[in-house]
């Protein structure tokens, strides 16, 4: 192991209403691989897009090769050698090899491209990686894992010496994997430093020299790896602090509501099964990309199912589509409320009214204004949504408040299941509470409540089941009161083992 | 929250898309005055009527257009069908067919096209620009080749003089209450369509598709439906305008409607309709109909050339997108 190259020292970086990076300390040094751990929103691409120029800190001091940096912009961290690798690859994919690794920086001679130049200068890249690619390919054509080898070319085509990954694995394929790991240990005796995010933890051992481990915006811990257990990595990880108190309400659980058998759908759907009851929340715990979405997408129709059984009361219910799922009453909160929850221009009658015009139309399908105007007031009231009119366009909401007529579309109808994807993602600290409040509602009804959700803590401090998923399986499920946090990322973590035995 | 009761005028204008059609309205009155003031006969009883009467056109074809904008798409071929209505209806009557049962026959055929759109754009995906690019060329093709690739002969020569008389009167030349027929008829068209926009599922789940396709499907509307009645909306409109158009003529002419689609898109987008989709309403093409007319009428009547008018419409369109995408980008800001 080499000089120490990159060193961040006391980062703070706050976006409004959120601490992202408080006190946080990075070294990197030549020819090692830096694994960066820690749960969703820990803080680790914050800290690596301070690195790599993207955003800049709010105070902390930087050394890259021993020289000290002010903030950089994504240029001049290129000039210095950073390179980040992101997880979606950003390829003109219509482009060849060497047209893309030149991007930007063509070589000309009199104006005209010098293709020829700029394809051997390539094809020398690729074999000092020992990397069996033709320049003149289009990749668009190439598997995502020669694709993402074409972007650690390009990388090193602009003398990058300090390597960001993230999650390179999580599209490859074990043979890939392997391949990859390969190029990385080449990197690592030409003297770069690779920064290695990944939550694939067995991955590890194959390449990785030290650990940096980061939780709620902060350092905790930097170790060396082979002095470390995977126990000791996760407990660092998750013991984070639960701040925040959480309103439970207990409640009898009562018979099983709805029940799922079997589903696959896609790569990120695999064989899932599980059961709803009244008076019970369900949390659906897991690191993003687990498949929770997909699982929810499918039941509600959104995505076409492969296989398995939906049971509601019992009896089987065939969901084709979206309809379906309404009619049956099954309903879905989204994820993404910008993308897939709101028509953002659009007002909160129109949006409430939306999934409902089938019981507020009349026969000849005109909407019936007085019955739409009761039903839009009686949701604003139930669920507190701040307006001085249901005919504000929703784009004029907080963010809080328009999380609240997502739900809202779905309760102004007798549903028997509802779905919350992420119900809390980007919403204040009081918004939070009054969708628990919400959610517990629904479990006094006896509605059968499915909460997926990435923080742990929340999942904990509500759901009084936790099923556990990781790539698209689930991988366990348990009581609240049996649970740790512990137990759930060790769960969450557990990938079907692609790496098996790797040569030095 | 407690509901605020804003006043009435603030509330009316703080409906989506009113205060675009506000600002197209104002427009209007302005222009007409201008006009008015260099050349007197501008507010001639005659003219007025005149400027109703031909502005009608482009409100019906308008209307097509903005469901279409409206939903996030386009109709190219609107102007064509406009054309395929007005063959067909003609060859037919040339034929001695009755007026009645050769618009019927012809509404057919257009409704053919606009769901032919609806399942290419709806259904197979395309984009709409390219699925309706190619039925503006069938459509065209089929108005040329109805009657042989010429023109129609008068369609009284079919049906006789008397029966050709009452079919132009009807939707051209006839007046009802002092009124243009061709205007009553448009109003008609506008009334109808306004409703459905306004008041129906079918209305709502056109501005939902527009605005956020994602939720919409997710709100379990069904897309492909909903693109469908769309395009057949404007296959209407379009059928209607061609059925003006041969009554004006007293024959079919090959190349009617052409560039009308075009015409719809400016009418529209005058009045606040956005090309990207979510926002408009049917009160601003009304108001981007009389725009157009006003502004083309005014040019003739002080005597400007025909090129000029072109240039001062294509700026007054570029100016009221420019604008819709100013005013979009102040909001944005201020949501920040």
């Amino acid at each position: 192991m080499g000089e120490i190259i990159v060193t961040m020292e006391h980062i703070y970086k706050s976006f409004p209403g959120v601490k992202a990076l408080d006190d946080v300390h990075f070294e990197l040094r030549s020819g090692e691989v830096m694994a960066l751990l820690g749960e969703n929103g820990a803080g680790k691409s914050t800290l690596m897009k301070i690195l790599s120029g993207v955003y800049t800190r709010d105070s902390g001091r930087v050394e890259v090769f021993g020289q000290e940096q002010g903030n950089l912009t994504p240029k001049q961290a290129q000039e210095l050698g950073v390179a980040i690798i992101h997880q979606e690859l950003n390829m003109c994919r219509h482009l060849s090899v060497a047209e893309n690794i030149f991007l930007g920086r063509e070589k000309t001679k009199f104006g005209t491209l010098s293709n020829r130049e700029m394809e051997q200068e390539a094809r020398k890249i690729l074999d000092d990686l020992k990397i069996d690619l033709d320049p003149k390919k289009v990749v668009g054509e190439l598997p995502v894992s020669k694709q993402q080898m074409v972007e650690i070319a390009k990388a090193l085509s602009t003398n990058a010496r300090v390597l960001i990954m993230d999650e390179p694995t999580s599209s490859l394929t074990s043979r890939e994997i392997e391949d990859l790991f390969r190029i990385i240990r080449e990197l690592k005796h030409k003297g770069c430093g690779v920064v290695y995010i990944s939550h694939r933890l067995e991955e590890l051992q194959y390449i990785v020299d030290r650990v940096t481990i980061m939780r709620d915006g902060q350092f905790i811990t930097m170790m060396d790896f082979k002095d470390t257990t995977m126990d000791a990595i996760i407990s660092n990880m998750v013991g984070r602090e639960i701040k925040e108190k959480f309103p439970r309400v207990t409640c009898e659980k009562g018979k099983c509501v709805f029940e799922v058998k079997h589903l696959n759908a896609g790569r990120m759907v695999r064989d899932i099964s599980f059961t709803l009851h009244e008076g019970e929340i369900v949390g659906f715990a897991g690191l993003m990309g687990a498949g929770r979405t997909e699982t929810t997408r499918a039941i509600f129709g959104a995505d076409p199912k492969e296989s398995g059984e939906l049971l509601l009361d019992g009896k089987p219910v065939q969901i084709r589509n979206v309809a379906d799922a309404i009619r049956t009453g099954i309903v879905l909160a989204p994820e993404d409320r910008k993308k897939d929850g709101l028509c953002t221009k659009l007002s909160i009658r129109h949006n409430i009214a939306l999934p409902n015009l089938d019981v507020l139309c009349d026969r000849a399908g005109v909407v019936r204004h007085k019955r739409e105007t009761e039903m839009c007031d009686l949701a604003v009231e139930n669920l507190m949504i701040k307006t001085p009119s249901v005919d504000k366009d929703v784009a004029t909401l907080s963010g809080g408040n328009q999380q609240k007529v997502v739900v809202a579309k779905w309760l102004a109808r007798n549903s028997r299941v509802v779905m919350f994807d992420e119900p809390t993602r980007g919403i204040d600290v009081a918004a939070k509470v009054e969708i628990y409040h919400l959610m517990n509602k629904l479990k006094q009804q006896g509605i059968a409540v499915m909460f997926v959700s990435s923080e742990m803590p929340e999942i904990m401090g509500i759901a009084d089941r936790i099923i556990v998923m990781c790539d698209g399986r689930i991988t366990g499920e348990m009581d609240a009161g049996e649970a740790t946090q512990e137990k759930v990322m060790t769960l969450a973590t557990r990938f079907e083992k692609k790496v098996a035995i790797v040569n030095e | 929250m407690q509901a605020k009761r804003l006043n009435p005028a603030r509330r009316f204008l703080a409906i989506r898309g009113m205060a675009s059609a506000m600002i197209a309205f104002v427009a209007l009155i302005v222009i007409y005055i201008v006009f008015g003031l260099r050349e007197p006969n501008v507010f001639s009883s005659a003219n007025i009527q005149n400027l109703l009467r031909s502005m009608s056109k482009y409100l019906i074809i308008g209307i097509g257009q903005s469901y279409l904008l409206i939903t996030g798409n386009i109709d190219l071929s609107l102007g064509s069908v406009v054309g395929m209505s007005a063959m067909i209806s003609a060859t037919l009557m040339t034929h001695g067919t009755n007026p009645l049962v050769a618009a019927l026959i012809s509404l057919v055929c257009c409704l053919m096209i606009g769901f032919i759109n609806g399942v290419l754009v709806g259904k197979a995906q395309l984009p709409p620009f390219i699925a309706t690019l190619g039925t503006m060329f069938v459509a065209r093709g089929i108005a040329y080749m109805i009657n042989g690739n010429r023109n129609t002969d008068a369609i009284a020569s079919g049906i006789g003089k008397e029966a050709g008389d009452s079919f132009q009167n009807v939707f051209y030349y006839g007046k009802t209450l002092g009124v243009y027929n061709t205007f009553l008829v448009a109003l008609a068209v506008f009334a109808v369509f306004f409703f459905l926009l306004s008041k129906t599922r079918t209305g709502r789940h056109i501005y939902a598709i527009g605005s956020n396709m994602d939720a919409a499907k997710l709100s379990g509307v069904s897309v492909f439906a909903t693109t469908t009645k769309a395009y057949m909306v404007s296959a209407f409109c379009s059928f209607m305008v061609g059925l003006i158009l041969c009554a004006q003529a007293g024959m079919g002419n090959m190349e009617a409607g052409n560039m009308y689609e075009m015409y719809a898109v400016a009418a529209g987008v005058i009045g606040g309709i956005s090309p990207l989709g979510g926002t408009g309403l049917l009160l601003g093409t009304l108001a981007g109909a009389a725009v157009w007319q006003t502004l083309e009428n005014g040019l003739n009547m002080i005597g400007a050339q025909v090129g000029l008018q072109r240039i001062v419409i294509g700026v007054i369109v570029v100016f009221s997108v420019l604008l819709d995408v100013v005013v979009r980008r102040g909001t944005r800001k201020r949501n920040k």
